[in-house]
C-alpha cells in the first residue's frame, strides 16, 4: 500500500473511523438503557414479566449478532420497519449487547448484601431511595468491570456491521482495497488498527475499574 | 392509657415447615432493657426482627406503643399488609443495629449518619450534618467521621451503625448480636456505648451471647429455646436461680465454654 | 410471516446447520490444543514464552473476527492455496477460540485452591504426577461451564465466515432469503436454529456441570 492511496482514501477512513465510534457509542448506550430496564424489571414480582424477559434475554444470547442484523435489516421492510443501514445497524447493536448489560446489572444487584438493605429498611428508606442510594451504587460497583469488557466486545462487534453495508471504517477499508487491489495491506493494517484499540480501551478500562472499585478493595 | 413499647402476643411463624416461633409472649416497657438469650436457631433473632417486620410473622400480634406493625386488621379480623408508607414511619421510631453492621461501604461514617436524616427526616443538609456528627462525637468517633467502613475496625463500624440509628432518634432499640461479629478485643467498646444508652433511658431489646453484659445491663432476661420463651425474669434470677433445666444446661456449657 | 414457503428449504438448514456445528467443533477441538500449548507457556515460568503466550492472547482476542477471517482469506489466496475459504475459516474459529481458551484453562488452573497443590507436594508426588493426577483434573471439572459458553459463542461466531462463502447456517439463509424474496422468514428461521442448537448446548451443559459437582463431592 503506498502513501498515495492512503492520502486518496484518508477522508473516507477518517469518516469511517467516525461511524464506527458513533455507532459503537450510542449501540451501547442504547444496549445499556435497555439492559438497566430489562434488569429492573426482572427484579419485579410478576412472572409474567420475568419469563417474558427472560426470553428475549435468550434470544438475543443464543443467536448470531450478524443474524439479527439480518432480521433487522433485511426482514424489517416486511413488516414495515424500514431502517436505513446504520440505524439498523445501531439498533441491533443496542439489542444485542442490552442482553448482556442486563445480566450484568442483574448479578450487580444481586450482589448487593441482603443486610444493606436491610439497614436501610430498618431506617425506613422508601424503595426509590434504596434504589438510588445504596442498591445502585454498589451494584454498579460490582458491575464495572463486566461492563467495560462487554463494551470491549461491542467494540470488535462494531465490525460486523459492515455486511449489512453501514460505512465504518471496515466498510471503507473494503471498498479502498476493493478499487485499488491492496486488500492483504488493508485488512492488515485493519487488524493492527483494531488490536490497538482493544488494548488502549482494556487499559483504559482497567485504570476506571481501579478507580470505582478502591473503596471495596479492603472487603474480604 | 399508656401501651407498653413493644407489646408480642401469641406471635408465630414458619419457614416453611419448620416453625420458628411458637406463640411468644412479650413485653417491654418504655426505659427498660430487655436482653433475648439462648442457643443458636432458638428463634431469638427472628423474634427480634419481628419488631421492626423485617421479618413477617404469621400469627399473633406485634405493637409498637399499641399499634399494631406490619399488618392491618379489617372489621372481620382478616389481615392484610399494612401500606408501605405507614410501615416506613413505623421504622423510623425503632432503630436496628445488626451483627455484621451493615454500613454501606460507599458513604464516610458521617454519610452513613447523614444519609437517612436527610431522605427520611427530611432534614436539611448541614443540620443532618451537624447532627450526625454529634452523634459519632457520642460514640467516640468524631475524628474518624470522614473514613469509609473498610478503613475502621469491627469496633469502630459497629458503633457508627449505632451512631446511624441514634441520629434518627427512635424511640427503641433494637440489637442483634451486636458483637458477635467482632474480635474479644473490640467487644468491649460497642458494650460501653450501649451501657451508656441504657444509662440514659433508651428503651432497648437485644440479642446477645454476653452474657456478663447482659447479666449487668439487662432489667429483665428472656430465654429462647426451640422459639419459644422458657424462662423470663430479672438476670439474678435467671442466671443463678432458674428452675429450667434448659436454663441450667444452657448457662453451664457457657461457662464451661468460657472457663480458663 | 408466511413461513410456508420455507418448508422446501427445511432440508438445506438442517444440512447447513450440521456444516455450522462441524466447522465450530473443528474450530473448538483445534482450538483447544492450541489453547493449552498457549496456557503452558503462560505459566512455564519461562519469561520470552510467558511473554509469547501473553502477545498471543492479547492479539487475537484483540482482532475482531471477522478482521481476522479475511485477513487468513487474503493471505491464503496469495500463496495460491486451492482451499482458501474452508482453511481460513476453521484457522480463523480455531485461532480466536485458541485464545479463549487458554485464558479459560489458565483461570481454572488459578481457581484450584493452593492448598492442594502444596498438599501433594507434601505427600511427595513428583512435579509431573501433581499436576496428571492433582491439579488437572480439579481445573478441567472447574472450565467445563466456561468452556460450553466458549462453544456457544464460538457456534455464534462461525455466522461470519459466511462472507469467505462457506455454505453454513447463516449463508444458506441468505441465500433462501435471496432465492425466496422471503428475508424475514428465511433469517429467523436460520436464526431458530441457531436458538436450537444453543439452547440443547446450554442444556447439556447445566446436566455436565451437574453430574460433575456430583463427582467432585
Amino acid at each position: 500500500m503506498n502513501g498515495d492511496v492512503l492520502l486518496r482514501y484518508a477522508p473516507a477512513l477518517l469518516g469511517g473511523f467516525g461511524v464506527t465510534i458513533a455507532c459503537w457509542a450510542a449501540g451501547s448506550a442504547l444496549g445499556l438503557a435497555i439492559g438497566f430496564a430489562v434488569a429492573l424489571g426482572a427484579g419485579a414480582p410478576s412472572r409474567a414479566l420475568k419469563g417474558l424477559l427472560r426470553v428475549y434475554v435468550e434470544i438475543l444470547r443464543g443467536t448470531p449478532f450478524l443474524m439479527q442484523l439480518f432480521i433487522l435489516y433485511a426482514g424489517g421492510p416486511s413488516i414495515g420497519l424500514k431502517l436505513s443501514a446504520t440505524a439498523a445497524g445501531v439498533v441491533g447493536l443496542g439489542l444485542y449487547s442490552s442482553a448482556y448489560f442486563s445480566e450484568i446489572f442483574r448479578a450487580g444487584f444481586a450482589a448487593v448484601p441482603r443486610g444493606l438493605i436491610e439497614a436501610a429498611m430498618s431506617v425506613g428508606m422508601a424503595p426509590g431511595d434504596i434504589l438510588a442510594r445504596v442498591r445502585l451504587p454498589i451494584a454498579l460497583v460490582a458491575a464495572a468491570p463486566p461492563i467495560v469488557n462487554t463494551l470491549i466486545v461491542m467494540s470488535k462487534e462494531t465490525v460486523v456491521l459492515s455486511i449489512i453495508t453501514v460505512p465504518e471504517l471496515m466498510y471503507q477499508m473494503q471498498t479502498m482495497a476493493a478499487e485499488t487491489f491492496t486488500a492483504f495491506d488493508a485488512i492488515f493494517a485493519m487488524a493492527v488498527f483494531y488490536w490497538c484499540l482493544v488494548e488502549v480501551v482494556s487499559r483504559l478500562g482497567r485504570r476506571v475499574e481501579d478507580r470505582a472499585t478502591a473503596f471495596l478493595a479492603s472487603r474480604p | 392509657m399508656t401501651h407498653p413499647m413493644i407489646a408480642m402476643r401469641a406471635v408465630g411463624k414458619s419457614f416453611g415447615a419448620h416453625q420458628v416461633l411458637r406463640g411468644v409472649d412479650l413485653e417491654v416497657q418504655r426505659s427498660e432493657v430487655v436482653c433475648l438469650i439462648g442457643p443458636s436457631g432458638s428463634g431469638k433473632s427472628t423474634l427480634l426482627r419481628c419488631v421492626n417486620f423485617l421479618e413477617s410473622y404469621d400469627e399473633g400480634e406485634v405493637r409498637i406503643e399499641g399499634e399494631l406493625i406490619g399488618w392491618d386488621l379489617d372489621k372481620e379480623g382478616e389481615r392484610r399488609l399494612m401500606a408501605p408508607r405507614r410501615l416506613r414511619e413505623m421504622r423510623r421510631e425503632i432503630g436496628m443495629v445488626f451483627q455484621h453492621f451493615n454500613l454501606w461501604p460507599h458513604m464516610t461514617a458521617l454519610q452513613n449518619v447523614v444519609e437517612p436524616l436527610v431522605r427520611v427526616r427530611g432534614l436539611k443538609k448541614d443540620e443532618a450534618t451537624g447532627r450526625a456528627a454529634a452523634m459519632l462525637a457520642r460514640v467516640g468517633l468524631a475524628e474518624k467521621a470522614h473514613a469509609h467502613p473498610q478503613r475502621l475496625s469491627g469496633g469502630q463500624q459497629q458503633r457508627v451503625a449505632i451512631a446511624r440509628a441514634l441520629a434518627m432518634q427512635p424511640r427503641l432499640m433494637l440489637f442483634d448480636e451486636p458483637t458477635s461479629a467482632l474480635d474479644p478485643e473490640l467487644v468491649g467498646e460497642v458494650l460501653e456505648v450501649i451501657r451508656a444508652l441504657a444509662a440514659d433511658g433508651m428503651t432497648m431489646l437485644i440479642v446477645t451471647h454476653e452474657m456478663g453484659f447482659a447479666a449487668h445491663v439487662a432489667n429483665r432476661i428472656a430465654f429462647i429455646d426451640g422459639g419459644r420463651i422458657v424462662d423470663e425474669g430479672a438476670p439474678r434470677r435467671v442466671f443463678h436461680e432458674s428452675a429450667e433445666p434448659r436454663v441450667r444446661q444452657f448457662l453451664q456449657t457457657y461457662h464451661d465454654r468460657n472457663a480458663f | 410471516m408466511r413461513f410456508s414457503v420455507l418448508f422446501h428449504s427445511f432440508g438445506y438448514l438442517t444440512q447447513a446447520a450440521g456444516v455450522t456445528l462441524a466447522l465450530s467443533l473443528a474450530g473448538i477441538a483445534l482450538g483447544f490444543v492450541l489453547g493449552t500449548l498457549v496456557c503452558v507457556a503462560r505459566l512455564s515460568g519461562r519469561r520470552w514464552l510467558e511473554r509469547l503466550g501473553g502477545a498471543y492472547v492479547s492479539v487475537f482476542r484483540g482482532v475482531p473476527l471477522l478482521v481476522l477471517l479475511l485477513f487468513l482469506y487474503y493471505f491464503l489466496a496469495t500463496l495460491g492455496l486451492d482451499v482458501p475459504a474452508l482453511v481460513a475459516a476453521i484457522g480463523g474459529l480455531r485461532l480466536s477460540s485458541g485464545a479463549y481458551q487458554a485464558e479459560i484453562l489458565r483461570g481454572a488452573l488459578n481457581a484450584v485452591p493452593r492448598g492442594q497443590g502444596e498438599a501433594a507436594t507434601a505427600l511427595g508426588y513428583a512435579a509431573f504426577d501433581r499436576w496428571r493426577l492433582i491439579l488437572l483434573p480439579q481445573a478441567l471439572r472447574i472450565s467445563i461451564p466456561p468452556m460450553i459458553n466458549e462453544f456457544i459463542l464460538l457456534i455464534k461466531a462461525s455466522s461470519l465466515v459466511s462472507v469467505v462463502g462457506i455454505a453454513e447456517l447463516t449463508r444458506v439463509s441468505m441465500n433462501i432469503a435471496a432465492m425466496t424474496y422471503r428475508p424475514l422468514e428465511a433469517y429467523v428461521a436460520g436464526g431458530l436454529f441457531y436458538l436450537a442448537i444453543n439452547l440443547s448446548l446450554a442444556g447439556l451443559g447445566g446436566l455436565a456441570e451437574r453430574r460433575a459437582g456430583i463427582g467432585a463431592r
